[in-house]
Parts: C-alpha cells; structure tokens; sequence
C-alpha cells in the first residue's frame, strides 16, 4: 500500500466540464514528485482535493491508510500541509511567532509545547531571529518559509507546493529550493507544482497533468528521454530542449539534436 | 511604507507595560465612569494632578500623550467657546456690546488670511487657530467705527459658563488622556485578547468573543499589507499617467474609483486564499484552541484595579453628599 492513493479522481466546479478527469496516482513516502502543466490544467485543484479543501466529484483519496472524508479531514490535515503561491495571503498571525503557532493553536497543543516547537522550527528555517517580526518588514522567501516552520510544527510529513516560488526574486527562489532538498532528505515526502522544468528536473518522478488528466507519470530520468512526451505536452522546455525539438524536423541534424537532449537531461 | 505604525503602540518599559490588558481596560472603563460622576471643578482639577502624576510614575512620554490630544483640539476649542456663550447662568462676568461694521469685516478677512498664511508656512496649527478664534471676539468688541453692517448686540459671559466649559475642557482631556495611554502601552493583540477574554461571558447570549477577536487580528495584520498595496496600484496608475494630487473634484472621484475598483477584486481573491491557507492548518471556527499568547495577572493587577474601584468609590460617596 503507498502512502499517498488517489483513485479515480474526479473533481468539477460547475458540474459540466471535469476540471480533474479520472486521476489514479500512487506516491510513496519520501518521494519528491514534481507536478508539470499548462494554466488551467488542474494542478492547483489537485492540490486543494489532497488537503481536503474541495470534495472530490468521484474517487478517493488515501493518505496513511486514512481515506479522506468529511470526518477524517481533521485527521488527514495533520500529516499534509500546503504552501500557496502569494506568500502574503497565507500568512495569519501579527508576528512570525503567532503564524508558526496558528497550526499547533488549531490542534490544541499546550502552550510549553508549542514555546518550545516554535524555536526548533523557527531554526530549522533559518527564522529564528525574526520571531517577533511583523510580515510586513519580512521578504517573500522569508514568509514562505515561515509558513513551512507552521506546517513542520504540526508533525505533517508532506508537503505540497503550489508555485510557492513563482513570487519570489531568483535569489529566495534558490534558497527555497536548497530548503526543499534538505526537507527532502529528511524523509519529508514533497509534492512540488511548478512551471519551472529545471526546479521539476529535482524530483523523483514527474507528474504531468492535461486538461484534468494525467498526461504523464514517470520517473524524471525516464520521462526526460521520452522525447515524444514532452513534445506533444507543450510545455515550456529549456531553451537546449527547445533547440533539440525544433532540429527534431529535420534529419540532417538528428545528431545535434541528441547531443543537446543529453546535455539538457545532464545539467 | 514599511513602517506604517499599527494603532499608537510604543514599545517600553514602565509600570503600564507589566499591567495586564484586561486590568488596564477595566482600569479605564472605572476611571471614565468616576470622571462623568465628579461635579465640582476642584474634584476634576485634582483628578487631572493625579492622572499627571500616575504619567509621571508609568514614566509614560508626555508628549506623545499631547500629541495625542492634537486631533481633538479643535472639538476642545469648540466645545469651550459653545460652553462659554450659551451657558446664562450664574453671575454675569462680563457684558458688553459687540459690533459688526465693514472695518470689522476688513479685520476679519485679514485675520482669516493671516491665519492661513501662518498655518501653511509654519507648524503651529493649533496656536494659530486659537489666535484667530481670539482676534474674531477681540475685532468683535472693539472695532466700532465704520458702516454699520450688524447692528450692535450685547454679548455677556456668565460665571457658569466659565466653570463649565473648564469642566468640560478637562473631563474630556482626563477621558482622553486615559484611552492614550491605554493605547500607548497595550499591544493591538493584547488589546483584542483582552477584550476576547473579558467579553467571554457574553457567549451566552451568542456573541462569540473569540472569532470577534481574530477578525479584529486579522484586520490589524492587513493594514500595512493593504496600504503597500494601494501604494503599488497609485504608483502603477501614476506611471500611466494618472495624478492622484490635482485635478477637479470629478477626476479625483474617478481616480478614487480606479483606486478602489483593483483593491476590492485583490480582497476577495486574498479573502478567498486567506480562508484556504486557515483551513488547511486545520483551523475550524468555534472548536476550541489553545493559546500561544498568555495573559497573566500580577499583584500589580491587583493594586491598579484596587486603585480604580477606590476612586470610582470615592465619586460615588462625593455625588451621595
Ligand atoms: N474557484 C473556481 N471556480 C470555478 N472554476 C475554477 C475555480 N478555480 C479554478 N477553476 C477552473 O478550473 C480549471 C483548473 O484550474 P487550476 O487552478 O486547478 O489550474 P492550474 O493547473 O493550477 O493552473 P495554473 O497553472 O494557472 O495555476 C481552470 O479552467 C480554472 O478556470
Ligand atoms: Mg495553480
């Protein structure tokens, strides 16, 4: 049994057109899956099913072994978090300190506890001298990351991302992703969605969704060579794979054309 | 705008910073009520030495608490003049007749533009007011030549209208003076938490105090985020060529609204993600939480509110006798 199960996933918001289309996807703990798609493509609804935030259409969900449901969405909360795109619309509390805290309140951890997990979290994320800071003298990667210590507080083991570094300056970009990979050896199970195919060549397996559907599930590797996924997916590659697919026309260049399909997958 | 201030909170040191919130709101509640019940002036002006001195011990900025007074002097002003000639009664202090000529009216439209002359190029508002209040009753008097525009009227100070307009003067600077430094020394979340805390027992006739409170903390935790924002819109709006300085009451309306319209669709949207993020961290409305901000009473707490029932006592025995 995996840890994270999606079923025959169905989700709409209209009740015509399936914005989720029959998703079955199995992730395991530990792994870091990297979620690839076009605008509109389902992906931050996907997110939102997962965490019990929209009732699915049809299907189910199974995370630890608990399906989620109405009653079990308490349950299902303490072991998955979720960092959103717009560090400034998830951030709660008045201080850094009552944001980390926000999570732990709502589980109704006793208050030396919460003391005591607030400081080991809050260095954890490099936080720890801004405990008393208001959001608005923190920078964007500096709210997202006060927003992982909040999920790392409550015990959750995964984490989703949803372009949780699409607002942020390169620099706090990278230094997020260096979190991430760190979080990630620590046995976190990370669900990253992204636009960035150099941040989604990072993870295990890459998930790429289509108008609601699965369009591609494979591990990175696997998936990177198979040059027909990506072409007809028609996502934005890096520019050598770009290069490749706009030489792939042609057969005088078939050898160029390979050589920069390996240097991209190496890089 | 980073440092938009949130309420007139100064972070210190002194006794009003170690009383817990709640005391300090029963505090002033008790002190406001004893205020409205002195009636003798000599009751109120003691009352005054004493909230003074209770600012000297708290070693609270005295200046700030003046600056806190500005935006309400000109209400004080008004409220001392109305006080002063409405109010017949009692003996009559000074009488005499006023007039109203066309060098009065000269005087007048001098007074008028000196005063906002001064107004604009220095800082002392306040003062330049009062002096124009002044020389209105001063030209009023004694400026009698000329065509008579009004004819004269008798204008008369009665002793009770002294008493009372400085009665009033002070009741309000001692209320005013006392919301200050409740403000000053608390913290909005202490603030909200204590109101929380005392308003609980209303949840028996359904007022739930705790969602009360974190509306209110979620508000005070926007405010910066919200005004950063009007900001970037103006800026993005100036840069097409809007000018949010000049222009006639019309444009500035439309402007307004070309303000207003992004500001409200980024709310709902921040609304809508704001409410997703609180869910997903398991946050339901109504279920109990625990809390990371503690309130703790002190002996201190003990004495400040001793001291606040004593003197709402003490008003109550002088109204009595
Ligand atoms: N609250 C909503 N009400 C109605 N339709 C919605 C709502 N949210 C999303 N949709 C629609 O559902 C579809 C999928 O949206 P979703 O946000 O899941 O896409 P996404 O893959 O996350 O896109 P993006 O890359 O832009 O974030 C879109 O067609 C969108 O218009
Ligand atoms: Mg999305």
């Amino acid at each position: 049994m995996s840890y994270i199960e999606i079923q025959k996933l169905s989700y709409s918001y209209n009740e015509k057109t399936n914005v989720l289309d029959d998703i079955n996807i199995d992730i395991e703990k530990g792994e870091w899956i990297a979620v690839l798609g076009h605008n509109g493509s389902g992906k931050s609804t996907l997110a939102k099913t997962l965490v019990g935030l929209l009732e699915p259409k049809t299907g189910d969900i199974t995370i630890d072994g608990i399906t989620l449901g109405e009653e079990t969405a308490y349950e299902i909360r303490k072991k998955i978090g979720i960092v959103f795109q717009n560090p400034d619309n998830q951030f709660v509390g008045v201080t850094v300190k009552d944001d980390i805290a926000f999570g732990m309140e709502n589980l109704c951890v006793p208050r030396e506890e919460m003391l005591e997990k607030i400081n080991f979290y809050a260095k954890k994320v490099n936080m720890l001298d801004f405990l008393d800071k208001e959001p608005a003298t923190l920078s964007g990667g500096q709210k997202q990351r006060v927003a992982i210590a909040g999920i790392l507080a409550m015990q959750s083991d995964i984490i989703i991302f949803d372009e949780a570094t699409s607002m942020l300056d390169p620099y706090s970009k990278e230094e997020l992703i260096q979190y991430i990979k760190t979080l990630h050896k620590d046995g976190l199970t990370i669900i990253m969605i992204t636009h960035d195919i150099n941040e989604a060549l990072l993870a295990d397996r890459i998930l790429v969704m289509n108008k609601g559907k699965v369009f591609a599930f494979q591990e990175t590797e696997k998936i990177m060579k198979d040059k027909e996924t990506f072409t007809s997916s028609n996502l934005e590659l890096p520019v050598a794979l770009e290069l490749a697919n706009s030489l792939a026309q042609d057969d005088k260049f078939k050898e160029i054309r390979d050589k920069l399909w390996e240097y991209a997958l190496t890089k | 705008m980073k440092s938009v201030i949130i309420g007139q909170y100064i972070p210190g040191k002194g006794l009003f910073y170690k009383l817990d919130p709640r005391t300090k709101i029963i505090a002033v509640f008790l002190l406001m009520v004893s205020v409205f019940l002195f009636e003798r002036i000599e009751q109120l002006l003691i009352a005054l030495g004493v909230a003074t001195l209770l600012l000297l011990v708290g070693k609270i900025n005295i200046i700030r608490v003046i600056k806190g007074l500005k935006p309400i002097m000109i209400l004080l002003i008004f409220t001392f003049i109305f006080q002063i000639m409405l109010n017949k009664q009692g003996q009559k202090v000074v009488e005499h007749d006023m007039y109203f000529t066309l060098f009065t009216l000269l005087f007048l439209v001098i007074a008028f533009i000196l005063w906002r002359v001064m107004v604009k190029i220095t800082k002392f508002r306040f003062t330049f007011f009062f002096l124009f209040v002044i020389s209105i009753y001063l030209t009023l008097r004694y400026v009698d030549y000329g065509q008579t525009i009004i004819q004269p009227f008798n204008f008369a100070i009665y002793e009770d209208g002294i008493t009372m307009s400085i009665f009033v003067v002070i009741r309000l600077l001692i209320i005013i003076t006392l919301s200050t430094v409740l403000t000053l020394t608390t913290k909005p979340t202490d603030l909200t938490q204590g109101l929380e805390k005392l308003m609980h027992p209303l949840k028996k006739i359904g007022f739930d105090s705790e969602s009360f409170a974190l509306i209110i903390s979620i508000s005070l935790r926007y405010i910066p985020t919200i005004f950063d924002e009007a900001n970037k819109i103006m800026m993005a709006q100036a840069s097409r060529g809007a000018d949010f300085s000049e222009g006639k009451l019309k444009d500035k309306l439309r402007q307004v609204i070309s303000l207003l319209v992004p500001m409200f669709i980024i709310a709902f949207i921040r609304s809508e993600e704001l409410a997703n993020a609180m869910e997903s961290r398991n946050f339901v409305p109504g279920e109990p939480r625990t809390r990371i901000h503690e309130l703790t009473m002190s002996y201190r707490d003990t004495l400040a509110t001793l001291f606040s029932f004593s003197v709402l006592i003490l008003s109550i025995v002088l109204k009595v006798i």
